[in-house]
């Protein structure tokens, strides 16, 4: 019992201990639609995307989930724009955006210098350094977007498995595809904290891919989600606070080894 | 050339509904949708040229032509989904006539690994109805069961639809398309992947439909099941190479201009 108690007389840890969960939570949320869109690849851009919001809201001082959630709007409605107005498919336009915003921040960097220690945090993330500031903040957006999901769920349901027959019933396809980019840009903003950037796709994606395996509708997925993300994300960090590794990619191959376990759980059913 | 080709049927005359139900009621009088000089095309491929049809309130209308035709964009055009390139959509019954349009996609276009359940796919039927920050009540509810009952499908409410066969699929569909109670039904391929006994149910259930006032709209390229449900038929190949009732547009001539190896809709006929 030591062993689990121990590392709880830390303030730190507890504080990512409840990031951690609170994190599991949100991802399980976007994640469930991410995946069911088929947009692990759109996740995998908004976090590249949201770099230059980071960047310019350190230059000037200001809150860095504030200029990363403007930066992951721009690029949601950039990506919709330069889609239409080209007739490219979407990968195409993803392509284009992300990396023309990955590539706006690294300019950005160079013209700041001393960035570059915290660059690193950007970039591996490390759940041992939540305040309780960042806490708050990660509560407040669980709760936003749990609100915001749950009150259009049935929409984006018909929109996702039949996206002509939700344009017949006249559901703004567009707008909530937007609004879906948005949310994953601040989920990725959020879980930069925890895992950084290169990382943070996989605590969106991994938990949902495995809960999609197991889970007959949509409600236990996104339950089943959480579930292993939470799981997932505890362990990993009583791990790496005993191993005494990076944090965040410790959570992150606990997370890979559980999707493998519901992979071979399904194969045998 | 009405009534032409009488002794050349393809099909028997046994198959064939009352001529009663070949008559177009109040067709052109109740005109609720159609195209107009409609052009669609995607990039440099020209999908549809200069295409004009309308779909009347009590029709069971059948849109036949071989692949490529453009049959479906004719209907994703309907929808809204594609732009028309030239021409346009008409709604005859104000504007907002385009949110009382069903459609029922090809069944391979749908992503049967999703995890819902059939009574799941059935209510988002009802998804526009429930309308924007509501929860479905009673009386969706009531729909979305009376809908699967209809479809012969409410037993298997609880399954998850991936252990479905393609006959159960498709009255799955239908029981959404039911609960939507919209006027106006498309259907893309509903008879694809279908059995034989499960093709008859879904054309009486959706013959009954058109009786009771609906606009049915049903791409195929079975024209036999075509000649003996539907009381409207339009020949696509391209352009629209005929345009009436079966026994107008069921000519040797016209399946011939529609079905030949040739796709430059070169054969134009007025029907």
């Amino acid at each position: 019992m030591h062993l689990l108690t121990d590392p709880l007389q830390f303030d730190f840890f507890v504080r990512a201990l409840l990031a951690v969960v609170l994190v599991s939570v949100l991802c399980a949320l976007v994640g469930a639609w991410v995946v069911l869109r088929g947009l692990s690849y759109i996740g995998d851009a908004m976090s590249h995307a949201v770099f230059p919001g980071i960047v310019g809201a350190f230059l000037a001082g200001g809150n860095l989930l504030v200029g990363a959630l403007v930066a992951a709007v721009l690029t949601a409605l950039g990506i919709g724009a330069v889609g239409q107005r080209s007739g490219l498919k979407q990968d195409s336009a993803i392509g284009i955006v992300f990396v023309g915003m990955f590539a706006l921040g690294v300019v950005m960097l160079s013209r700041a210098p001393t960035f570059t220690t915290d660059l690193s945090n950007f970039l591996i993330g490390n759940p041992l350094g939540v305040t309780p500031g960042d806490l708050w903040s990660a509560l407040g957006v669980t709760v936003l977007v749990g609100a915001l999901l749950t009150a259009v769920q049935k929409e984006l349901l018909l929109a996702s498995f039949d996206p002509t027959e939700a344009r017949a019933t006249g559901l703004p396809v567009r707008g909530l595809n937007n609004l879906l980019l948005i949310l994953i840009g601040l989920v990725v903003v959020l879980t930069v904290q925890l895992v950084g950037t290169t990382l943070s796709v996989s605590l969106l994606i991994t938990s949902s891919a495995a809960a999609r395996l197991l889970a007959r509708s949509l409600k236990k997925m996104i339950g089943l989600a959480a579930l292993l993300g939470t799981v997932g994300g505890v362990v990993g960090l009583y791990l790496s606070y005993f191993l005494n590794t990076a944090p965040g990619a410790t959570i992150v191959l606990v997370n890979t080894a559980i999707f493998l376990l519901a992979l071979t759980l399904r194969r045998r059913e | 050339m009405p009534g032409a080709g009488r002794g050349q049927e393809l099909v028997p005359s046994s198959f064939l509904i009352p001529p009663s139900q070949y008559q177009l009621p109040a067709r052109y009088a109740a005109r609720m949708l159609g195209v107009e000089n409609l052009t669609v095309r995607y990039g440099t491929h020209l999908a549809l040229e200069d295409a004009t049809v309308q779909f009347a309130p009590g029709t069971f209308s059948a849109v036949i032509g071989p692949n490529g035709a453009g049959k479906s964009t004719l209907l994703k055009t309907l929808v809204g989904l594609n732009a028309p390139t030239a021409g346009e959509v008409v709604f005859t019954e104000g504007g907002s006539a385009r949110d009382d349009v069903a459609y029922v996609p090809q069944q391979q276009t749908l992503d049967w690994a999703f995890p819902v359940t059939v009574w799941d796919v059935a209510m988002m039927g009802r998804t526009g109805r429930v309308g924007w920050l509501r929860w479905p009540g009673r009386t969706d509810r009531e729909r979305v069961a009376d809908a699967l009952r209809q479809t012969g499908v409410y037993k298997l409410r609880g399954r998850h639809i991936g252990a479905l066969s393609g006959g159960q699929r498709q009255r799955v569909l239908l029981a959404r398309m039911l609960a939507r109670d919209a006027r106006v039904l498309l259907l893309d391929e509903p008879l694809t992947g279908v059995d034989a006994a499960t093709q008859e149910q879904l054309m009486a259930l959706l013959r009954a439909q058109a009786d009771a006032g609906r606009a049915v709209v049903m791409v195929t390229h079975d024209l036999e099941q075509a000649r003996r449900w539907c009381d409207h038929l339009v020949l696509v190949n391209r352009r629209v190479v005929a345009d009436g009732t079966p026994a107008e547009v069921y000519t040797p001539h016209n399946i011939e201009a529609t079905f030949s190896s040739s796709h430059l809709g070169h054969t134009h006929a007025e029907a």
